[in-house]
């Protein structure tokens, strides 16, 4: 045995360096691996090719403005990101939302959340090989792409949220629009599904494979989908509600299974209870003002704020939270972002262990990791 | 009368060896005019077919329907760099690629391909032994990416390479036994069972309905000898970059596109050769290379839509595959044919 363990630690391992512009990896993250063969023995993750110093520039501006920043840090849910960082900002400067406002937002966040999470569907196909859903998802997507371009001008960057409520109510085109998404997706959804889990090449790829023990999970702060696939039944949603998401009626989809193929199904789920959400949101959403008149656009630059607070939301990634100081002036102190796919992904270390490359991949493409995040 | 003899009494006026020499040179320049026109019919079918399954349009840009966008693409391939590493084997690197294309044409002119109306028989190679040839030549491929992969001195480049061999080295055993299925079959009814020939016209029934193990056995070992998903290990473009290939750039990469492209039409030639009937069809035995062409499209759809449709199968389970089930059906398949040689007759 002792032998054999001393063979092992001066066997040579081959270096190889996926990324930063491999055609697997998401963005421009970089796979150090150290292989035996086919077998990865090490993984080790490098990140920051996309650094932008996003939560510097926050702080050099003021409170309304930092809001296109938050847009791009995880670009395919830009909803989720604004908000995320206007349930700080306005616990901050204390300008509650009104209750349209609060309504629309849930609409908005679970249609960004469907949007991306079908981006991540079709990335996981093409991780895996598979050519054709990756277009099935994304015709799909456009479609609520359609519906963020009749509501704000932009497909991707929205900045439609902003301090005190939403930059512009939502009318009856739209609404039409949303209603008839929720009716035609489910099917659609349910093909896209068919497409993957009917497949046993699939199945083989994904069943058993990147197993991550609860325990693992929570010593690496894995959150989101990650977690509730390692059958730990938390959600920003249910545990702590913000906005209305405590008048709504949806379920938490966990899975016990642990592995690639719990946390595909746990995401496509979400996508259904997304649905769910967004029908029930659309027939609540209440009459009123869709904007605090506290934050009008000639008294936004001179909104100040002091104190400090931390917000968590619950975006497509997982438990995206965010950090505001104000020390009483119009520009925040400091802001700091917990972002949900950098602690996600910190548990490739664990996951890469003593599995094949092609396995590898389709780890690293359950993890769902959207650069501008991981690195802010 | 084929097409090699009416060269040959062309130029009959110069002595006999001169005559066949330049009636050779003549039919190799059709096939590889041949070759180079299915080529382009190929890639221009897959991207209209793969854009229809994706629900996209397709190239439509360049000439109507987007017909001469492989002309577009092929002069940009021509005209671009073609980089060379540094630190490579430079005589395997150059040549790479010129043993896919080669082996490619070589397999090319040793298929039957029966008789079109007034010009008669379009085969090209008269062996005795043409299914040995056959295989031979199909086997020459499989050099050229290895060598490609060694010699570019890059590690997803050696990677790709060592899983092509893996790949090779479990699918061609089971291919085998099922052609020497086919080859008792056809010795029942022919004195000349290995002319490819004599094979495909022993064929009054297509050897796929009585074998029909023997035809999935050999349809997979095509996928995985055209290399396209789910058998794509060893270009697998999410993982290793593009395998063996990686280094590759201007018409040398062109040159293993084609081979890609190429050996999936083979493929699917090689099965409706064997076991589909090849160039037999219901009417005029003159419209035989149409019989040929029909067959093999619809073989070619066929695979577009597997390439398209199924992720990529891991490198361990496809050796394990080819090992554990395909080689034992193949053996069970290669016993069934033993006993309707010998007790049915067929």
């Amino acid at each position: 045995m002792i032998q054999e363990e001393q063979k092992n630690e001066h066997r040579e391992w081959t270096e190889l360096n996926m990324g930063p512009q491999h055609p697997s990896t998401h963005g421009v993250l970089r796979l150090k691996v150290k292989l035996d063969g086919e077998t990865v023995k090490e993984v080790e993750p490098i990140i920051g090719y996309l650094h932008r110093n996003a939560e510097k520039i926050c702080e050099l501006d003021y409170y309304c403005d930092s809001l296109i920043y938050f847009d791009r840090m995880d670009y395919v849910a830009a909803m989720n990101m604004e908000v995320g960082y206007l349930e700080a900002a306005e616990k901050l400067l204390n300008i509650p939302p009104p209750e349209r406002a609060q309504w629309i937002r849930v609409i908005m966040a679970e249609l960004g959340r469907i949007a991306a999470h079908l981006v991540w569907a079709g990335a996981f196909g093409l991780d895996l090989g598979m050519l054709s859903p990756f277009f099935y998802c994304f015709v799909q997507r456009e479609k609520i792409l359609r519906i963020f371009t009749e509501i704000c001008g932009s497909r991707q960057e929205t900045n439609y949220m902003s301090i005190g409520g939403v930059y512009q109510d939502i009318n009856e085109n739209i609404i039409y629009m949303i209603e008839e998404f929720t009716k035609e997706f489910p099917d659609k959804l349910e093909e896209i599904f068919n497409a993957f889990v009917k497949n046993d090449i699939f199945m083989s790829r994904n069943k058993g494979i990147g197993i991550l023990e609860p325990d693992v999970a929570i010593q690496y702060a894995v959150t989101g989908p990650m977690l509730r696939a390692s059958g730990i039944e938390y959600d920003v949603r249910k545990a702590e509600p913000y906005l209305v998401y405590d008048k709504l009626n949806f379920d938490i989809p966990v899975s016990y299974k642990k592995d690639n193929l719990a946390r595909f199904l746990v995401r496509f789920e979400e996508m259904r209870q997304s649905v769910r959400i967004v029908k029930q949101a659309i027939k609540k959403i209440p009459d009123g003002p869709y904007f605090n008149p506290k934050a009008k656009k000639s008294l936004m630059i001179r909104l100040r704020g002091e104190g400090e607070v931390y917000a968590r939301t619950e975006s497509p990634k997982g438990e995206f939270g965010v950090y505001l100081v104000g020390d009483g002036g119009v520009k925040p102190y400091r802001v700091r972002v917990r972002s949900p796919s950098l602690r996600n992904l910190s548990v490739i270390r664990h996951l890469g262990k003593d599995v094949l490359i092609a396995d590898l991949i389709a780890i690293s493409g359950t993890i769902d990791l959207v650069f501008g995040e991981v690195d802010r | 009368m084929d097409v090699l003899t009416r060269l040959a009494h062309f130029f009959a006026p110069l002595t006999h060896y001169v005559a066949y020499i330049l009636a050779y040179l003549f039919e190799s320049i059709f096939l590889v005019i041949f070759v180079t026109i299915v080529l382009v019919f190929m890639i221009y079918l897959f991207r209209k077919y793969m854009a229809r399954v994706q629900l996209r349009i397709g190239p439509n840009r360049v000439g109507k329907f987007g017909l001469l966008q492989l002309m577009a693409d092929g002069l940009k391939l021509a005209g671009k760099e073609s980089i060379l590493p540094k630190g490579r084997d430079d005589l395997p690197f150059r040549i790479a690629p010129l043993i896919v294309f080669i082996g490619l044409v070589m397999s090319f002119a040793i298929l039957p391909y029966g008789d079109f109306y007034w010009i008669g028989s379009l085969t090209i190679t008269h062996s005795n032994v043409s299914v040995i040839l056959l295989f031979a030549a199909i086997a020459i491929m499989p050099i050229g990416e290895i060598l490609a992969g060694v010699s570019s001195r890059n590690k997803y480049a050696i990677l790709g390479a060592l899983r092509g061999v893996a790949k090779d080295v479990s699918f061609e055993v089971p291919m085998m036994i099922s052609v020497i299925a086919l080859v008792m079959m056809a010795s029942a009814r022919t004195s000349e069972p290995l002319n490819l020939s004599d094979l495909v016209s022993s064929q009054i029934i297509p050897f796929g309905i009585p074998e029909v193990i023997g035809l999935l056995v050999f349809f997979i070992s095509m996928i995985a000898r055209a290399s396209y998903s789910p058998f794509d290990m060893g270009e697998s473009d999410s993982e290793l970059v593009s395998g063996h290939s990686t280094e590759y750039s201007g018409m040398r990469f062109g040159m293993f596109y084609m081979g890609l492209f190429g050996s999936i039409f083979l493929s699917s030639m090689m099965v409706s050769l064997l076991y589909l009937g090849g160039y037999n069809g219901p009417f005029s035995s003159d419209a035989g290379f149409v019989y040929l062409l029909i067959k093999t499209v619809v073989l070619v759809l066929i695979a577009f839509t597997v390439w398209l449709s199924v992720p990529r199968i891991r490198i361990d389970r496809f050796v394990n595959m080819g090992w554990k089930y395909l080689l034992p059906i193949s053996i069970i398949n290669l016993i069934i044919a033993g006993i309707i040689t010998l007790g049915v007759g067929l």
